[in-house]
Protein backbone atom coordinates (compact mmCIF):
# COMPACT_ATOMS: atom_id res chain seq x y z
CA UNK A 1 0.00 0.00 0.00
CA UNK A 2 0.95 3.64 -0.86
CA UNK A 3 0.87 6.06 1.83
CA UNK A 4 2.85 9.11 2.87
CA UNK A 5 3.53 9.67 6.36
CA UNK A 6 4.06 13.20 7.61
CA UNK A 7 5.37 13.99 11.24
CA UNK A 8 4.68 17.53 12.61
CA UNK A 9 6.79 18.01 16.11
CA UNK A 10 5.37 20.08 18.96
CA UNK A 11 8.22 22.28 17.83
CA UNK A 12 7.06 22.93 13.99
CA UNK A 13 8.98 20.36 12.43
CA UNK A 14 8.07 18.59 9.52
CA UNK A 15 9.55 14.92 8.91
CA UNK A 16 7.70 13.12 5.95
CA UNK A 17 8.35 9.74 4.66
CA UNK A 18 6.73 7.51 1.72
CA UNK A 19 6.38 4.16 1.64
CA UNK A 20 5.54 1.63 -0.92
CA UNK A 21 6.79 4.16 -3.58
CA UNK A 22 9.44 2.15 -5.93
CA UNK A 23 11.51 4.66 -8.21
CA UNK A 24 11.32 8.24 -8.81
CA UNK A 25 7.39 8.34 -8.02
CA UNK A 26 7.81 9.20 -4.10
CA UNK A 27 9.47 12.24 -5.21
CA UNK A 28 6.90 13.44 -7.80
CA UNK A 29 3.74 12.21 -5.30
CA UNK A 30 5.14 14.09 -2.12
CA UNK A 31 6.49 16.99 -3.95
CA UNK A 32 2.95 18.71 -4.12
CA UNK A 33 3.42 18.49 0.16
CA UNK A 34 6.83 19.90 -0.05
CA UNK A 35 5.66 23.15 -2.14
CA UNK A 36 3.12 23.21 0.12
CA UNK A 37 5.07 24.15 3.59
CA UNK A 38 8.25 25.66 2.67
CA UNK A 39 11.59 24.66 2.04
CA UNK A 40 13.44 20.74 2.04
CA UNK A 41 16.60 21.38 4.13
CA UNK A 42 17.17 17.32 4.27
CA UNK A 43 16.20 14.51 2.15
CA UNK A 44 17.40 10.90 2.64
CA UNK A 45 16.76 8.23 -0.43
CA UNK A 46 16.20 4.54 1.06
CA UNK A 47 16.92 1.27 -1.19
CA UNK A 48 13.37 1.62 -2.39
CA UNK A 49 14.00 4.42 -4.00
CA UNK A 50 16.58 2.55 -6.23
CA UNK A 51 14.48 0.04 -7.53
CA UNK A 52 13.01 0.97 -11.04
CA UNK A 53 9.48 -0.14 -11.90
CA UNK A 54 9.60 -3.40 -13.89
CA UNK A 55 7.95 -4.58 -16.62
CA UNK A 56 6.83 -8.08 -17.24
CA UNK A 57 8.08 -9.18 -20.29
CA UNK A 58 7.04 -12.40 -21.39
CA UNK A 59 10.30 -15.25 -22.11
CA UNK A 60 9.57 -18.02 -24.64
CA UNK A 61 11.37 -21.28 -24.77
CA UNK A 62 11.72 -22.49 -28.85
CA UNK A 63 10.25 -25.82 -28.73
CA UNK A 64 11.01 -26.57 -32.06
CA UNK A 65 14.41 -26.50 -32.51
CA UNK B 1 10.23 3.03 2.36
CA UNK B 2 10.84 5.11 -0.74
CA UNK B 3 12.68 8.81 1.20
CA UNK B 4 12.86 11.14 4.10
CA UNK B 5 12.75 14.60 3.43
CA UNK B 6 12.79 17.27 6.68
CA UNK B 7 10.52 21.07 5.47
CA UNK B 8 11.03 23.70 7.08
CA UNK B 9 8.08 26.02 7.33
CA UNK B 10 6.94 29.19 5.52
CA UNK B 11 3.50 30.36 6.09
CA UNK B 12 1.83 30.80 2.47
CA UNK B 13 -1.78 30.74 2.91
CA UNK B 14 -3.50 33.42 5.67
CA UNK B 15 -6.33 31.33 5.02
CA UNK B 16 -4.64 27.81 6.58
CA UNK B 17 -3.29 29.91 9.24
CA UNK B 18 -6.89 31.93 10.75
CA UNK B 19 -8.18 28.24 11.03
CA UNK B 20 -4.96 27.23 13.02
CA UNK B 21 -5.83 30.14 14.96
CA UNK B 22 -9.37 28.93 15.31
CA UNK B 23 -7.95 25.60 16.78
CA UNK B 24 -5.73 26.74 19.45
CA UNK B 25 -8.01 29.08 20.38
CA UNK B 26 -6.23 32.55 19.37
CA UNK B 27 -7.49 35.39 17.64
CA UNK B 28 -6.50 36.64 13.96
CA UNK B 29 -6.83 40.11 14.05
CA UNK B 30 -7.08 41.01 10.07
CA UNK B 31 -5.37 44.29 8.90
CA UNK B 32 -3.73 44.88 12.63
CA UNK B 33 -0.36 47.25 11.55
CA UNK B 34 1.06 46.60 15.18
CA UNK B 35 1.73 43.72 17.32
CA UNK B 36 2.48 44.51 20.94
CA UNK B 37 5.84 43.36 22.35
CA UNK B 38 8.64 44.41 25.14
CA UNK B 39 9.72 48.09 22.76
CA UNK B 40 13.44 47.86 22.89
CA UNK B 41 13.98 43.86 22.31
CA UNK B 42 12.18 40.89 20.15
CA UNK B 43 12.75 37.51 18.74
CA UNK B 44 12.19 37.25 14.61
CA UNK B 45 11.50 33.63 13.99
CA UNK B 46 13.72 34.18 11.01
CA UNK B 47 15.73 36.95 12.69
CA UNK B 48 16.82 38.90 9.70
CA UNK B 49 14.28 42.08 10.17
CA UNK B 50 15.30 45.46 9.89
CA UNK B 51 15.23 47.84 13.14
CA UNK B 52 12.34 49.97 11.24
CA UNK B 53 10.25 47.05 11.26
CA UNK B 54 10.22 46.87 14.84
CA UNK B 55 6.68 46.04 16.07
CA UNK B 56 5.14 47.16 12.37
CA UNK B 57 3.03 44.22 10.76
CA UNK B 58 0.50 43.46 8.03
CA UNK B 59 -1.70 41.49 10.35
CA UNK B 60 -1.55 40.10 14.22
CA UNK B 61 -2.65 37.41 16.38
CA UNK B 62 -3.77 37.98 20.01
CA UNK B 63 -3.49 35.34 22.25
CA UNK B 64 -5.43 34.81 25.17
CA UNK B 65 -3.78 35.26 28.15
CA UNK B 66 -0.55 36.69 26.61
CA UNK B 67 1.03 40.41 27.55
CA UNK B 68 2.25 40.27 23.64
CA UNK B 69 1.37 39.60 20.79
CA UNK B 70 2.45 37.68 17.23
CA UNK B 71 2.92 40.02 13.99
CA UNK B 72 2.71 38.63 10.57
CA UNK B 73 4.75 40.22 8.23
CA UNK B 74 4.52 39.84 4.68
CA UNK B 75 7.60 38.69 2.73
CA UNK B 76 7.58 37.86 -0.96
CA UNK B 77 5.42 34.92 -1.60
CA UNK B 78 5.19 34.43 2.24
CA UNK B 79 4.61 35.49 5.79
CA UNK B 80 6.63 35.48 8.62
CA UNK B 81 5.70 35.45 12.10
CA UNK B 82 7.41 38.17 14.33
CA UNK B 83 6.98 38.10 18.08
CA UNK B 84 8.88 38.89 21.55
CA UNK B 85 9.36 35.81 23.06
CA UNK B 86 10.64 37.60 26.99
CA UNK B 87 8.76 35.13 29.48
CA UNK B 88 6.83 37.95 30.64
CA UNK B 89 5.17 38.39 27.22
CA UNK B 90 3.71 34.94 28.07
CA UNK B 91 4.10 34.37 24.22
CA UNK B 92 6.08 31.00 24.29
CA UNK B 93 3.99 29.36 27.08
CA UNK B 94 0.89 29.87 24.89
CA UNK B 95 2.39 28.96 20.90
CA UNK B 96 5.30 27.00 22.36
CA UNK B 97 9.02 27.23 21.73
CA UNK B 98 10.03 29.26 17.90
CA UNK B 99 5.59 29.22 17.83
CA UNK B 100 5.93 26.00 16.90
CA UNK B 101 2.08 24.82 18.22
CA UNK B 102 1.21 27.45 15.92
CA UNK B 103 2.96 25.82 13.02
CA UNK B 104 1.97 22.55 13.96
CA UNK B 105 -1.51 23.57 13.87
CA UNK B 106 -1.05 25.37 10.58
CA UNK B 107 0.90 22.68 8.70
CA UNK B 108 -2.20 20.46 9.69
CA UNK B 109 -4.80 22.33 8.31
CA UNK B 110 -2.62 23.12 5.13
CA UNK B 111 -1.97 19.37 4.51
CA UNK B 112 -5.61 18.48 4.86
CA UNK B 113 -6.89 20.34 2.87
CA UNK B 114 -4.69 20.16 -0.08
CA UNK B 115 -4.58 16.17 0.20
CA UNK B 116 -8.55 15.82 0.23
CA UNK B 117 -8.44 18.44 -2.40
CA UNK B 118 -6.17 15.69 -4.54
CA UNK B 119 -8.22 12.79 -3.27
CA UNK B 120 -5.83 11.21 -0.40
CA UNK B 121 -7.76 9.79 2.31
CA UNK B 122 -6.32 11.67 5.41
CA UNK B 123 -6.01 10.10 9.25
CA UNK B 124 -4.61 12.10 12.04
CA UNK B 125 -3.43 10.49 15.26
CA UNK B 126 -1.43 11.43 18.38
CA UNK B 127 2.67 10.32 18.49
CA UNK B 128 5.26 11.50 20.67
CA UNK B 129 6.56 15.18 20.57
CA UNK B 130 3.65 15.53 17.95
CA UNK B 131 0.78 14.60 15.40
CA UNK B 132 0.90 12.21 12.78
CA UNK B 133 -1.15 12.46 9.31
CA UNK B 134 -1.08 9.72 7.00
CA UNK B 135 -2.14 10.02 3.34
CA UNK B 136 -3.26 6.85 1.45
CA UNK B 137 -5.14 6.19 -1.87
Amino acid sequence: MKEISIDISDDGEVRIETKGFKGKACLLESKFLKDLLGKQTFQELTPAYYVTQKQDTKKYLNLCG
Amino acid sequence: MSHISKIEIEIQSIEDLKQACNELGLEFREGQKDYKWYGTQRESVSGNDNQTDLGKCDHAIKVPGAKYEIGIVKKGKHYELLWDNYYTGGLEEKVGKNAGFLKQAYSIQRIKREARIKGYRVVQKKVTNGIRLVLSF
